[in-house]
């Protein structure tokens, strides 16, 4: 891909990444076609029979038996695809349902916060088993249809769409709370290097207002002893460890608990950002980093109450 | 009987009785009616919010002329179907994926009506049929070229 990346987003993020040259140089590149295994209609040996029949490779990730890179790009027209029986996400976007994969399997209810387009909606209802109930909520209309059209193909079952601004959500107490929020979406860069056209700083501290809000809102929706994710596709600071460094900071019964996932390279967050400190739990959090894993940028951190 | 209660009898009949789908399939999930005699398959609880737009899916409609099973049903239940299911072959699949009628060269082993329609392990969705012709049921916004199978 050719484009050009900002001196300003060059001089954020190199002097904090580990390879400055490696990281600039894996966001000019395409990211590998990845897909999910939708459980509730298949399973990854016969997904991996399929594709041998077609003749197209498809590698299986050691940290998710259900996610695949192909080195095909096109793998757009096959049944699989039309039955629902795969599901294109990126590697990063399943990490967060990963990271929850426990409290799903005995949630009765879980939040979904910021759904749409439901890639990590369709994944949880697929950890789930169809069962208990999921309450994928957005506030952009338009992005639910996008949604539905997923939960469909999928066949997920257990899910409720609901259309409201978080922050004025009915306080009702869910198991599982997953925040996806809206975010600067710097991350998604290898995808679509049009995310640059419209980047600058102001879109991060218009995000970060909001973020701070939708963070509070969602810990209060969860309940005593459940599980929270709060992630972004950013690698701005402003909206990921600030943001949990706030929550941290407003909420007394908030705490941090460790994450990895076996087999795919996380990284520390940053302890300061512009001379401001974080909240020690904040280091429990992690960042993903493009050239790791050959995957998108994406920030998480788990938090039980 | 209120409406939910009868349409949804209605429909449990007619799919027991034509795909051999017993109330058991759904019995871990609830039926919710909408307008128009649309019956969606949810979760068995939901928040009690005007905000709520949509709920599990859309299974059935019973509005007019008789009861109509959607594609969502049949790829989501299709596999435990036993009865009016067509097997297509390799064309078929191609031509019902990308939205066309299908005539069938042989009588099938089904009766006039909708049918589920398979290829190989994969349920594909929904058509109607009559004598050796196959209406395609297949909402616009899931058609496909499909070039592997």
């Amino acid at each position: 891909m050719d484009f050009t990346i900002p001196e300003r987003f060059q001089a954020r993020y190199c002097p904090v990444v580990d390879d400055p040259e490696a990281f600039l140089s894996s966001l000019k590149t395409m990211l590998p076609k990845s897909f999910r295994v939708n459980r509730l209609k298949s399973d990854p040996d016969e997904i991996k029979e399929r594709f041998s029949g077609y003749g197209i490779p498809v590698r299986q990730m050691p940290w998710y038996e259900d996610a695949f890179v192909s080195d095909v790009p096109d793998i757009g027209p096959t049944l699989e695809h039309f039955s629902g029986k795969i599901y294109f996400q990126e590697l990063v976007s399943m990490m967060p349902p990963l990271l929850l994969r426990e409290a799903l399997a005995g949630a009765r209810n879980v939040l979904d916060a910021c759904a749409a387009p439901g890639s990590k909606t369709t994944q949880m209802a697929a950890l789930m088993g169809n069962r208990g109930t999921i309450v994928a909520n957005d506030v952009a209309y338009p992005r639910i249809r996008a949604l539905k059209f997923n939960l469909e193909k999928t066949g997920t079952l257990n899910t409720v769409i609901s259309n409201r601004d978080l922050r004025n959500f009915p306080n009702i107490l869910f198991d599982v709370v997953l925040l996806d929020a809206p975010c600067s979406s710097e991350g998604t860069m290898r995808k679509s290097s049009e995310m640059f056209s419209c980047w600058s700083e102001r879109t991060i501290s218009s995000n970060a207002s909001q973020q701070r809000q939708l963070i509070l809102k969602a810990f209060d929706l969860l309940s005593p002893g459940g599980a929270m994710v709060y992630s972004t596709c950013t690698f701005a600071p402003e909206e990921n460890e600030e943001i949990v460094d706030h929550l941290l900071r407003n909420r007394e019964d908030a705490r941090l608990e460790e994450i990895g996932i076996e087999g795919f390279r996380t990284s520390r967050p940053l302890e300061e950002w512009n001379g401001k400190g974080f909240h020690e739990e904040v280091r429990k959090s992690v960042r993903i980093w493009p050239h790791h894993n050959d995957t998108g940028g994406f920030f998480m951190a788990r938090v039980a109450k | 009987m209120m409406d939910q209660e009868r349409i949804q009898k209605d429909v449990l009949d007619y799919l027991d009785e034509r795909f051999g789908l017993g109330e058991d399939v759904f019995r871990k999930h609830r039926f919710y009616l909408a307008s128009k005699g649309r019956l969606f398959l949810g979760p068995k609880w939901m928040p009690d919010d005007r905000r709520v737009v949509s709920v599990g899916l859309l299974v059935a409609r019973a509005a007019g002329k008789g009861i109509k099973p959607t594609t969502n049903l049949f790829q989501t239940f299709g596999k435990l179907i036993t009865r009016n299911a067509l097997e297509l072959d390799r064309e078929s699949t191609i031509a019902y994926a990308k939205g066309e009628d299908l005539e069938l060269d042989t009588a099938p082993p089904a009766t006039d009506g909708y049918v589920l329609l398979r290829y190989r392990n994969t349920q594909l969705g929904c058509g109607l049929l009559k004598g050796k012709s196959v209406r395609n049921m297949l909402p616009k916004a899931k058609r496909l070229e499909i070039s592997l199978l």
